[in-house]
This record gives structure tokens, sequence and C-alpha cells, in this order.
């Protein structure tokens, strides 16, 4: 199914760049690691082939966007193309430059989970593909299946993608994923049943961690700032300090910023090197921003940013 | 703990709150003295970033206000001070926040009881927690 989609994908990008309709592509490549993908831009007919489908296209290539001058295609599953979308909105880039491929997704597989579920490293793993809505994995002696929220990205689990129209080219069909909300938000609930002092604890424990290297930030499409707060000396918003309370302050503060903007694809928490749950936070201010403005990021071009935006009548119970 | 005192900054914003708290002022009108008042041109300036600074340097509760909605002397500041402190609020109670240190109301620049019942409100609220040790361990 995958090499007909890759096949597919392939020679419509070929036709793209030959009639001259978009001048790079932005897209997959195979990994330098074993089930892994690595973003790569072509802009040469003779290298279309190196783009690659497959279950462990993880990358948000939207990041890559604002970079890039000209007409520029992107492979995208639907998160991405959300995030294109958002970008679209707050004027970052020009929707008329891009052009959206979209993929077919049943949920990225993440590869830590695969390993556990079987017990096996990841080298000793042959082959991991979709058969319909199962992933078949195949290892030395045998092979197995499982349903697509056992092996799942956690931000996949409450992947809406029906109701997204902005793609200008679907390769295959996108169907809805098997995706299971109640499953995601499972953490998220278990947080929320804490006191506020538990609850501080457990970020406490989180952001002892955090080494402040700022892959959250630099992986994320929509912290486009020229100058982010944390680089700002004057005022100090954040102390140079390796504290966790100011390691928390950063995150926070960023959270809030992308409030709107974010659309949970679950890169940051991915991009982080010491795994702190950041899904627990953009989850939340996802269903946040829903909950008070029946808002969801990067579905309609045309729509206000958030911040952009108000009604007169809203979100007066919270205020004194 | 019967004898704890809050410090409370509040964000007052030029054209109505600041007023407000002036009025209450020239008045003589009585209220707690734990605030810290932070003169703002408007209340949308307050980004959540000013909230957290506050709250990590020894602050125990942060009050924004700003002109009641459909009077900002710049038209649309408070709407948009509104959706950004709502999702603050929101948000830093998941984080582990108590809801009472980030407040936000409205006072007009005719309010001078308004603001000090605000005020007295705020207080209450904030001397029924600990003091704000959350960003100093």
């Amino acid at each position: 199914m995958t090499e007909d989609l890759e096949q597919k994908l392939r020679d419509e990008v070929r036709t793209l760049l030959e009639k001259g309709k978009i001048e790079h592509v932005i897209g997959y490549g195979e990994g330098s690691l074993k089930f892994a993908t690595t973003p790569i831009m072509i802009s040469d007919q003779a290298d279309v082939d190196r783009l690659v489908i497959n279950p462990f296209i993880h990358n948000n290539l939207s990041v890559l966007l604002p970079e890039v001058s000209g007409k520029v295609a992107v492979v995208a599953k639907v998160c991405d193309a959300r995030s294109i979308i958002s970008l679209v909105q707050n004027k970052q880039v020009a929707r008329e430059n891009v052009f959206i491929i979209g993929v077919p997704c049943n949920g990225i597989v993440d590869v830590a989970k695969v390993e556990k579920l079987t017990g096996l490293d990841r080298d000793e793993i042959d082959a991991v593909t979709w058969k319909d809505d199962r992933l078949v994995v195949t290892f030395a002696g045998g092979s197995k299946e499982f349903s697509a929220p056992e092996v799942a990205l956690d931000s996949c689990l409450d992947c809406d993608c029906s109701g997204f129209k902005e793609f200008d080219l679907v390769i295959g069909e996108i169907t809805p994923v098997a995706a299971n909300k109640e499953l995601s938000r499972v953490r998220i609930k278990e947080m929320e049943a804490m006191t506020p002092a538990q609850r501080w604890e457990f970020w406490k424990n989180e952001f002892s961690r955090c080494i402040r290297c700022y892959a959250c930030r630099q992986i994320c499409p929509v912290c486009f700032c020229e100058r982010c707060f944390v680089e700002e000396t004057e005022p100090l918003w954040v102390s140079p300090l390796p504290r966790w309370q100011d390691n928390l302050i950063f995150q926070a503060v960023r959270m809030m910023h992308v409030a709107g903007r974010c659309t949970d694809c679950g890169e940051c928490q991915r991009a982080c090197p010491v795994n702190i749950p950041l899904g627990l936070l953009t989850g939340k201010m996802e269903d946040i921003v829903d909950e008070l403005f029946d808002y969801r990021a990067g579905m309609d071009k045309d729509a206000a940013p958030l911040m952009a935006a108000y009604e007169p009548e809203e979100a007066e119970d919270l205020m004194r | 703990m019967d004898t704890f005192e809050p410090k409370i900054v509040a964000f007052c914003c030029n054209w109505c709150s600041y007023a407000g708290a002036d009025l209450a002022g020239t008045s003589r009108m009585q209220y707690p003295p734990n605030i810290r008042i932070i003169r703002v041109m408007c209340s949308g300036r307050v980004n959540p970033s000013f909230v957290l600074k506050a709250l990590s340097v020894g602050a125990d509760g942060v009050l924004v206000l700003g002109c009641h909605p459909g009077d900002c002397h710049y038209l649309t500041g408070n709407y948009r001070t509104r959706r950004r402190m709502a999702i603050t609020k929101k948000f830093l109670e998941y984080m582990g926040v108590e809801p009472e240190r980030v407040q936000v109301s409205w006072c007009s620049a005719s309010e001078g009881s308004r603001f000090a019942e605000v005020v007295s409100a705020v207080t209450d609220d904030l001397k029924q927690l600990s003091p704000n040790r959350l960003f100093n361990d």
C-alpha cells in the first residue's frame, strides 16, 4: 500500500515541478536510522525518487516553511497541514505560495511503544507496515499485529481530520484515524483530579530535568517570534540560573503564547531530550481554547487568529 | 497564619482602573494596603509573562484590572485581555497555581468604591491561602 502511495506522490511531484507549478518540495526522505525519516527539500526532478511515505513520517515539516521563498509544496499529514493553515492565519506564509500535498496516515508509529509491546529492540525488528488499520510488525520468527491506538504517538490519539478541507492535492484517501479521544485524555483527567499542590509537585519533578535546550521551541511551527522572550535581558523574564521554576516559566509562557495556534501536533514532546510530557500541556491548552472559545487552531484559513478576535460576551464567569 | 498579609501586584489600566484607584484614594475610601499598583496603558498590555514574573519574584497574587468590556479607551484592548487572561488563569490552575492567585476584574474611573471592594475581596481570597512559596524552594 505504501509503495503505491510513494509512487503516486513521486509522480505528482514530478509533474508539478515539470509544469513549474512549484519551485521546491519539502517532504520526507529515508532516515539514517532504522524506522526514521528525515526532512528533505527537493528542487530538481531527478531527486524526486528520494521521497518516501511510511509509518514513521513524524516530522511536522511546516516548521521549515517560513524559511523558504518561492512556491513550495509540502508533504503533510492533517496535523501538519493544520499547522500550515495556522501559519497562514498568522500571516507567516502566504497561502498562494504553499501547495499542500495531503498524505494519509493511520497515526504515526511510536517505535518505543512497539518495542515495549513486542519486547524487542528495534534492531531485532525487520519490518513495520500498515495493513489496513492494523500495524504488522515482523521479526525473525514471526509477526504480530497491533491496533492503531496501541502503537500511535500520544498526540495521534485525539486526531480528528474530518472537516479539514485545505489540501491542494491528496495522495490516496484520507480516512479518519482510529483515534481514541478518551484514551488521549486519560492522563490529563488524572492531572485534573489532583490538588493544585500535587500538580505543582508533578511539574516540579518534570521540569527539574529540563536542560533548557529549547528544542521544543525550535521544532514548533507556530513558535515563530523573531526574538523569544527568554532571550530578553531587560527585563529578565526567565533567570539564566538552572532553577526548575524558571524552566517551568519558560514552558508555561511559551504554551500561553502559542494558544490558539498550537494544533497539538506533538512535535515538542517528541523533540524533548529528557522526555517531559509536554503533550499534557498542549492537549490541555487545546481543550481550554475549545471549551472557552469554541476554537480549533488551523482549521479555517479565513478565521481570525484566536488572540486577534473576540466576542462581546465570553469568559465572564472567570472574571471577578 | 492569621498575621499573613498577602502581597498583591495589581496591573491597572491608565484610563479606567488606575483613575478608579485614584478616586478611591481621593474619596478617602478604606481598602487593604496589600496591593502594589503597576500602571499600564491598557490591560491588554499585560502579557502572561508579567503574571508569572510577579509570582516568581514574590507576589502572593496578581490582579489585572481593566475598563469594563465595551468601555476600553482603545475600543477593544480589554476584550483581548479577557481572552488572554481567561487562558492564563485556566492554564496556570492546571499547572498547580491556585486559581485565587490570578484574578481579573473590571473597574471604571468613576467606580472608586468598586475598586475598594475588588481589592478587599481579592485580599480576603489570598488570606485564605498560604504565602506563595511556589517559586522559592
